[in-house]
């Protein structure tokens, strides 16, 4: 269970999910443990918040366990999807803990959000990676453009805002220079965060943390590093800005190998994401 | 209400199940693969016949599920009324009055096709 996800599935605000798909990784795997690792090194973090007042455990998160991954990727996200989309019927929001960045197909589709904000070291607007279109680096490419694709996700996001991109192929590059993809380099995140909160007024947003945005410097653990990355604050502001608009959220792309820092990390922006979204429903 | 028993794992999309006691036509099925120790659970996804509103349903696949026993019908409409027409059943000769979908565009000597169960009927 993630430490103060106390609530029942009924009462709950909030719902945990961990999809530890670990299928198309394509350089260091383990992503298989990233839910479990995640719910570890959650385990420190203390249950009161000074800067909103308020105690983890009073903010209605319920833990529902793992959705177990098996190899047939498509089947395994329809699956996920149903369940993250039960949750956004009871009107909560689903917090997914990844696994490999394709279940946030599965997380997107399954909130009908507007906007799709991710925070990652790439543009994952592949169409397709080693001949398949549901590689981890393919995921926005996805959610983007889910018509490309016979079994992909029923997803009808109109933008992507990818923060703290910083390398991808030609070809993503093109897609990513027409309107509806917005690309920020990790240079200029922290100054874009008043501009998001305003793209972000009267929209429906859904937040995806790929953990390798940040500088491996912070989070080692994750498949493909990229230097040159976020540093957590900026991250942390990015999640408290988002937070308030966002239906959906997850934290991906965590692995077993390092002593934990990038399970860490992951786990306070999952609380900042709480905290955060609390205050602001309820101020 | 007429309904039998069936495994979740009989059922498929287009099928009908009772969800908290109402009628549902299944939009989606699909399931989750079991691993080492455990079954397979299987996830519904469904909107009531005569109300449209949707449900979901996450059993294992070897649980036993209520389905309902919905009539198809045939009928000819005799007459309109402002919101209401009154439609023979083609097989009984019953005359039954029923509301208008605002959908549907009625008029004299049409057949229709319906649903029936206890009493509630939906035009196909």
């Amino acid at each position: 269970m993630y430490p103060g996800a106390t609530a029942d599935r009924t009462e709950a605000n909030f719902v945990v999910v961990g999809a530890p798909l670990d299928a198309s990784t394509t350089f260091a795997p383990g992503t298989r443990f990233g839910p479990r690792r995640i719910r570890h090194f959650s385990e420190t973090f203390d249950d009161y918040d000074h800067r909103t007042d308020r105690r983890f455990t009073d903010c209605a998160v319920h833990d529902a366990g793992d959705i177990r991954a098996w190899d047939a990727v498509d089947e395994y996200l329809e699956f996920l999807e149903g369940t993250l989309r039960d949750v956004h019927w009871d009107d909560a929001v689903p917090l997914l803990l990844g696994g490999e960045h394709t279940v946030s197909a599965a997380g997107a589709g399954a909130v009908d959000a507007d906007v799709f904000v991710c925070l990652d070291a790439h543009l994952d607007l592949r169409s397709e990676y080693d001949g398949n279109p549901l590689s981890h680096a393919c995921v926005t490419r996805r959610i983007l453009d889910p018509d490309d694709y016979d079994d992909a996700p029923d997803i009808d996001v109109e933008e992507a805002i990818i923060i703290g991109a910083r390398t991808g192929s030609e070809e993503e590059w093109e897609r990513a220079s027409e309107d509806d993809v917005t690309v920020v380099s990790p240079d200029e995140a922290a100054d874009f965060v008043p501009e998001l909160e305003d793209r972000l007024e009267g929209r429906e947003a859904y937040l995806s943390v790929d953990i390798d945005g940040a500088d491996p410097a912070y989070a080692p653990g994750t498949g493909t590093m990229e230097p040159f990355g976020l540093d957590p604050r900026t991250m942390r502001d990015v999640v408290r800005t988002v937070a308030p608009h966002a239906t959906g959220f997850d934290a991906v792309e965590v692995n077993d190998r390092d002593d934990g820092q990038a399970a860490s990390l992951a786990g306070k922006l999952l609380r900042e994401f709480v905290f955060s979204r609390v205050d602001a429903l309820e101020s | 209400m007429a309904k039998q028993q069936k495994e979740v794992r009989d059922l498929g999309e287009g099928g009908y199940v009772l969800i908290d006691d109402a009628a549902c036509k299944i939009d989606s099925y699909s399931t989750a693969k079991p691993g080492k120790h455990g079954s397979a659970k299987a996830r519904i996804e469904a909107r009531g016949v005569f109300d449209g509103k949707r449900r979901s349903l996450s059993q294992p696949v070897d649980a036993k599920i209520w389905v309902p026993i919905i009539n198809r019908k045939q009928g000819q409409i005799v007459s309109v009324d402002g919101d209401d027409m009154q439609v023979m059943d083609l097989e009984s000769y019953e005359t039954i009055t029923m509301r208008i979908p605002e959908d549907v565009d009625a008029s004299p000597d049409d057949n229709i096709e319906y649903l029936e169960m206890e009493g509630q009927r939906k035009i196909v």
